[in-house]
């Protein structure tokens, strides 16, 4: 790679950092109110007290609860080495009981080099399953499953959920079952029987205040002062970041951006589309750069797409809206068709174009998503005469025409409004 | 009465006329085994080297890295294979002392107690000249009663010429002489001897707690002070005890006894092994009595055996404070190939003692010495396959198939036995976490006598009846009322009756609805139970029917069965053919099958079809949700002298619980969390050290209430952002104003952008819009169903509130039809007022 500029490799360090998860919250897991002291609590004790808990890690999206756990199982298995096994299943992929009782198997022969095979029935890996438990148990060893979308395995009788919990009754067994679920009452999907087993410990994972997200900027953007980048440098960048976190313009952004949406996966995309638009020459981290990110991820892609719409799209557009508002059952390229000339002829409009042209421009929105098909049926017909809808509201599509260039649509548009 | 089948059908395998010494055996393939599922581990090893054939197994051992003391042993064990050798087996004593021995030995030839002989005649193809051997249950040996299952001393090989003699007593480490009548301390570091009136100062009587002597003391601060020399001319005698800590003598536990045909005694020996010589070496946590035991036998000449000593589980051994000299600790097993620990389960003990029954089948199978060594040989194969997967590919036994289980677990274990297991003195609170935990069984289950009662005699009429007709119990209850414990509990109690001799055997049979993967393979699950066979359904229920209802085809005596199944309501498939089948069987004359059924609903046998309900539904047993003060007995009974909760937050805890499910497991949950509160506090916040004791109060048991019953809505709305908090009220706003329950994404975003408008706020693009709402809906604030294509998602969900029917939004959002989302509401007025106060 040959020596990079200080802006380069600073500019490396920080992507890296925001896309590490464990780093960005492990700014989070100092306070012993804290949801990782908390957990690692709950996962320890049941280490060295040979106790089984389930905990259920409840919250929105992109609030750390997988970052959270993973941390915590890093440490806990630098603290005991050789203690832990640690089965990671997900809801979406394994929310079927035979697969994941399968999945299991596979990982814990993993984790012991045993031999697995396939071929085994969901007897034999339940069986498998318990007798692994026993053994890990008078091992002292602790399995931690961890399963991701816990609400998706509350599909159907549930029997892995309650094999998992009601082996987890017996003396010799020691595990711990962590559930993540960005649905705030996934204890409440639980069938009776299977509730009663499981141990109700939660912990409720909250978009980080305005106040913490403040400093949790400062603590990605800040550059470590030990690293290889020359010390003016660092000197330099800390001093002018900090004047920019302090600015209330900078303030003024981090509002809008939250106003939105406050959840830290949010703010981590944000500040990575401010680190891409760093300046290279002069090598510092400015307002307008974050300033151009913010348009950057709140992106309209409807409105957008409206915006590169040809003319002639655009009246396909109209078109379909006011068959729409004249309350037409259903629509297809000829009604379209037949609507466009009627307009062509209101409007004395000085381009129309032939029906050819039209289908392709027709064709291209389909492409857009902009309109589709009424069904998936009749693969067989050609697009003109499957039935299509209009995707997108008229709010948008006045919006769209306004925001549009020149545009001899919208006239007519205001006038077909009524 | 499992084996028995087993060992007979693989006996009558075409293998047994193969000349049994041929040397390609080991590498033969385990068609006999894997068609015979075993299911114990242990006996399985037993098994392994008490074959009388030369095998290769113990030679190849020798390999694998190991101390000296073991491969010592495993020429051991090779000894016995070939009696000629005996004369150097390296067992073998002085023969001063052996000839003292061979002579009280034709003494007390008389006074051993056959158990069992072997019948000359099963052994068809013995070969080998007149190859019997008489297995004992106890001898007496050499002045000493030995039976199965005591540890004893075991003379090592080259143990010195030094140490003939063998005190029995243990002298006074300060004025070498024995105990006589004045009373010795141990020292609980050097685990020496003194007189108390040898000490310096001199003690009264034995102090409470550990004591260390002054020589120890001495070295733990520094300082050198040396141990009185003995008086000369006199040697201080070791004892046996100090021998085998400093490995001069080994432990064994005997496994069983038998005679040669030479007449010598033998024993095969399970070994135990001093912490020093496992491969992590002495750990610091390590107590000075305690001993592994590991998974190798071997078998020895009962020459060799010095005398008896105690290994004791940690239970025993805290009780054993004034049982003399020769008592050990053992807690943990050691694997030798794989150098791991593992405890020693308590289950396994038990087993041990109950297994009256099944060793009169161990002790066939090992009379059949020809037979069985065959398969010996293949069980060496089998485990050696899984020692070593890489260098036998030919032979991959996955550990999650049937066969594989069996072997290829014992290499789990602990490298190293944790320091935190030991080390660690626990606090009370620390205590009552472990007491309250689901999983500790406690000595007696409170507040089910009455339903104990009835199911024990509906048990013992039915065992006890000689037809024992049509007889079928159908248990329901809330879960966690303790419906499947005391039915075990009764099923255990019965058993100790049943070893008594008090009441007939039987066989249990026990299922998990739930734990089936199809309710049909309930038949092959019960047909496994009661044969040890595995086949499949449909074989099985053939079996079965043939078993209980064909009069013809069932043998003689047949013991009476105890179905139990749990979860029957899983069992019900759409022809009910199942729980017909299993209903039905009990009413067959001479069946002798009870079925016990446990199921939370109150009426499902009148939710069935009528002719199953009329087999079920005669007598039933229903199993009330507890009330408080009955929660408050199961919880105290627990923590019956643990101080670590206020009295008034058990009782709380209890009427909470009662008050929503009386579900037990519950209320023991509430309370282990609640203590787990307390405990986090503790330990996290600096004072915790100097107040000391922090006690489980009030506020602890309410938080852990609200954590377990309180759904997080609330504050989840509180942290949101901005925007959602808009679309929530917008939400709710348009279902007031419109006061219809369904309403259109666009109609919303409408008032979305009012309300943003009037408030001053950022009005929101529909896309940014969208996002929102689909995030919401994610957390199932409400429900969405965006029917975009083929991508539809349809679920139902509420927010429950602190009041349920003011607080309800069941908002969804139904159709989407051309970018419009149809949403449903539900009601939500209070809702609607803190999220626009929220919003300004």
């Amino acid at each position: 790679m040959g020596c990079l500029n200080p802006a380069e490799q600073a500019k490396i360090i920080l992507r890296s950092r925001i896309s590490t998860p464990s780093f960005v919250f492990s700014f989070f897991s100092q306070s012993p109110d804290s949801n990782h002291s908390k957990l690692k609590y709950i996962i320890s004790s049941s280490v060295t007290e040979a106790c089984n808990n389930s905990v259920l890690l409840l919250g929105p999206r992109g609030c750390g609860k997988v970052a959270v756990l993973e941390i915590v199982l890093e440490e806990l298995l630098k603290e005991h080495p050789d203690m832990i096994s640690v089965i990671r299943l997900n809801g979406l992929l394994h929310c079927d009981n035979n697969c994941a009782l399968k999945e299991i198997a596979r990982q814990l022969c993993l984790e012991h080099h045993l031999m697995f095979s396939k071929m085994a029935s969901y007897d034999d890996n339940s069986q498998f399953l318990l007798s692994m438990l026993r053994e890990c148990g008078l091992a002292h060893k602790t399995i931690v499953f961890v399963l991701d979308e816990f609400d998706l395995f509350t599909q159907g009788k549930q029997r892995l959920l309650y094999s998992l919990l009601d082996a987890m009754q017996s003396i010799t067994s020691q595990a711990v079952v962590v559930g993540v679920s960005c649905r705030l009452d996934a204890d409440q999907l639980l069938e009776k029987r299977v509730r009663s087993r499981f141990s109700h410990r939660k912990l409720l994972f909250l978009p980080p205040s305005r106040e913490d997200l403040q400093r949790l900027v400062e603590h990605i953007l800040l550059l470590p002062t030990d690293s290889s980048l020359p010390n003016d440098y660092v000197a330099a960048f800390n001093a002018k970041l900090l004047n920019i976190l302090a600015d209330e313009k900078f303030k003024g952004i981090i509002d809008t951006l939250c106003y939105s949406d406050s959840s830290v996966g949010y703010l981590l995309r944000f500040l990575f589309s401010a680190i891409c638009h760093m300046d290279m020459n002069s090598g510092f981290l400015s307002v307008e750069n974050f300033k151009s990110a913010l348009p950057s991820i709140q992106r309209q892609p409807k409105l957008e797409a409206l915006k590169d719409c040809s003319v002639l799209e655009l009246y396909i557009l109209v078109c379909m809206k006011r068959l729409e508002v004249k309350e037409l059952e259903l629509c297809n390229f000829n009604s379209i068709m037949k609507e466009y000339k009627s307009i062509h002829d209101t409007f004395q409009t000085s381009d129309y174009y032939a029906r050819n042209v039209c289908l392709r421009a027709f064709e291209h929105l389909l492409e857009r998503a902009l309109i589709s098909f009424e069904d998936n049926k009749g693969h067989g017909q050609s697009t003109e005469f499957r039935p299509v809808k209009l995707l997108i509201s008229w709010h948008e599509l006045h919006q769209g025409l306004k925001s549009h260039r020149s545009c001899p649509v919208r006239s007519i548009f205001q006038k077909s409004k009524i | 009465m499992i084996e028995t089948p087993k060992m007979k059908k693989s006996n009558r395998t075409p293998k047994k006329k193969q000349p049994i010494s041929s040397p390609d055996r080991v590498i033969e393939p385990l068609t006999p085994q894997t068609s015979t599922p075993t299911t114990n581990l242990r006996r399985s090893l037993r098994l392994t080297s008490a074959s009388p054939q030369p095998s290769p197994a113990p030679s190849r051992l020798k390999s694998s890295p190991r101390s000296g003391r073991k491969t010592s042993k495993s020429y051991k064990n090779a000894a016995p294979h070939s009696p000629t050798t005996i004369s150097i087996t390296p067992a073998s004593p002085q023969p001063t002392e052996s000839g003292k021995k061979r002579k009280s030995q034709d003494k007390q030839a008389g006074s051993i107690e056959k158990r069992r002989v072997l019948r000359s005649d099963k052994c068809t193809s013995a070969s080998n000249k007149g190859k019997k051997r008489v297995y004992y249950r106890k001898v007496i040996y050499d002045g000493g009663e030995f039976s199965a299952g005591d540890d004893v001393y075991v003379k090592r090989r080259e143990d010195g010429s030094s140490d003939d003699e063998d005190p029995e007593v243990e002298e006074c480490r300060a004025c070498f002489k024995p105990a006589g009548k004045r009373i010795m301390i141990e020292c609980d570091d050097c685990l020496n001897g003194f007189h108390l009136t040898c000490l310096k100062p001199p003690l009264k009587e034995v102090p409470e707690g550990d004591w260390i002597c002054n020589y120890c003391e001495a070295r733990k601060s520094g300082k050198i002070l040396e141990f009185p020399e003995p008086p000369k001319g006199k040697k201080r005698a070791r004892t046996a005890r100090e021998k085998l800590l400093s490995s001069d003598l080994w432990a064994v536990r005997i496994e069983s006894l038998w005679k040669e045909v030479d007449g010598s005694y033998w024993c095969r020996a399970r070994w135990y092994i001093i912490p020093e010589e496992t491969a992590v070496g002495r750990q610091p946590h390590n107590l000075r009595r305690e001993l592994y035991r590991t998974n190798d036998f071997a078998d020895i000449e009962m020459e060799s055996i010095i005398r008896h000593c105690y290994v004791m589980s940690p239970k025993e051994f805290s009780k054993a404070v004034n049982d003399g000299d020769d008592v050990f600790l053992c807690e943990y097993e050691y694997d030798i190939q794989w150098h791991s620990f593992k405890r020693i389960a308590e289950i396994d003990k038990n087993e041990d003692d109950g297994e009256g029954a099944d060793t009169d089948d161990d002790w066939n199978s090992c009379d059949e010495s020809d037979s069985v060594s065959e398969e010996d040989i293949e069980y060496d194969d089998e485990s050696k396959i899984n020692l070593l997967p890489q260098t036998s590919p030919a032979h991959p036994v996955a550990a999650n198939s049937r066969k594989g289980r069996i072997f290829g677990l014992q290499r789990i274990g602990a490298r190293k036995i944790p320091e935190h297991v030991r080390c660690h003195k626990q606090t009370d609170l620390e205590k009552a976490k472990a007491t309250l935990l689901l999983t500790t069984l406690p000595k007696s289950l409170p507040c089910r006598d009455k339903e104990m009662d009835e199911i024990t005699t509906f048990i013992k009429g039915a065992i006890c009846d000689e037809q024992c007709l049509g007889r079928c119990l159908y248990i329901h209850g809330v879960p966690g009322t303790g419906k499947t414990m005391s039915v075990l509990a009764v099923m255990r109690n019965l058993k100790s009756e049943v070893d008594a001799g008090s009441i007939r055997p039987y066989c249990f049979v026990e299922i998990n609805g739930l734990k089936l993967a199809s309710p049909e393979n309930i038949y092959s699950v019960i047909y496994e139970g009661l044969s040890g066979h595995r086949v499949g359904w449909k074989k099985a229920l053939h079996f079965l029917n043939e078993r209980f209802s064909d009069e013809n085809k069932r043998g003689k005596d047949i013991r009476p069965c105890i179905l139990l199944i749990d979860e029957l309501d899983l069992l019900v498939t759409r022809n009910q053919s199942v729980l017909y089948n299993i209903l039905d069987w009990p009413n067959k004359p001479n069946s002798k099958l009870i079925v016990i059924g446990i199921a939370n609903t109150m009426d499902l046998p009148e939710k069935l079809l009528p002719r199953i309900s009329s087999r079920m539904g005669i007598q039933r047993l229903c199993f009330g949700p507890y009330n408080y003060q009955q929660l408050q007995e199961i919880i105290l009974s627990r923590l019956k002298g643990i101080d670590a909760f206020e009295k008034l937050a058990i009782e709380f805890a209890s009427r909470k619980v009662a008050a929503v499910s009386g579900d037990a497991r519950r209320a023991l949950e509430i309370c282990r969390r609640a203590a787990e509160l307390a405990d986090y506090r503790a330990k996290k916040s600096p004072l915790s050290s100097t107040d000391g004791k922090i006690m489980v109060g009030m506020a602890d048991v309410e938080s852990a209430i609200k954590e377990m019953f309180q759904a997080p809505h609330i504050q989840v709305i509180r942290s949101s952002s901005k925007l959602s908090k808009i679309f929530l009220a917008a939400m709710v706003h348009e279902l007031y104003k419109t006061g219809m329950a369904e309403t259109t994404f666009e109609k919303l975003a409408m008032t979305v952008s009012c309300f943003c408008s009037s408030n001053g706020e950022m009005v929101p693009g529909y896309d940014t819009l969208l996002k929102v709402g689909c995030k919401l809906g994610n957390a199932e604030y409400y429900c969405v169903r965006l029917a975009q294509g083929t991508n539809c998602r349809n679920c139902s969900s509420t927010i429950p509130g602190e009041s349920i029917t003011k607080m309800r939004l069941s908002i969804r959002v139904h159709a989407y039809h051309r970018s419009m989302a149809i949403i449903y509401i539900n009601g939500g007025h209070e809702l609607h007022m803190t999220l626009t106060t929220n919003i300004k």
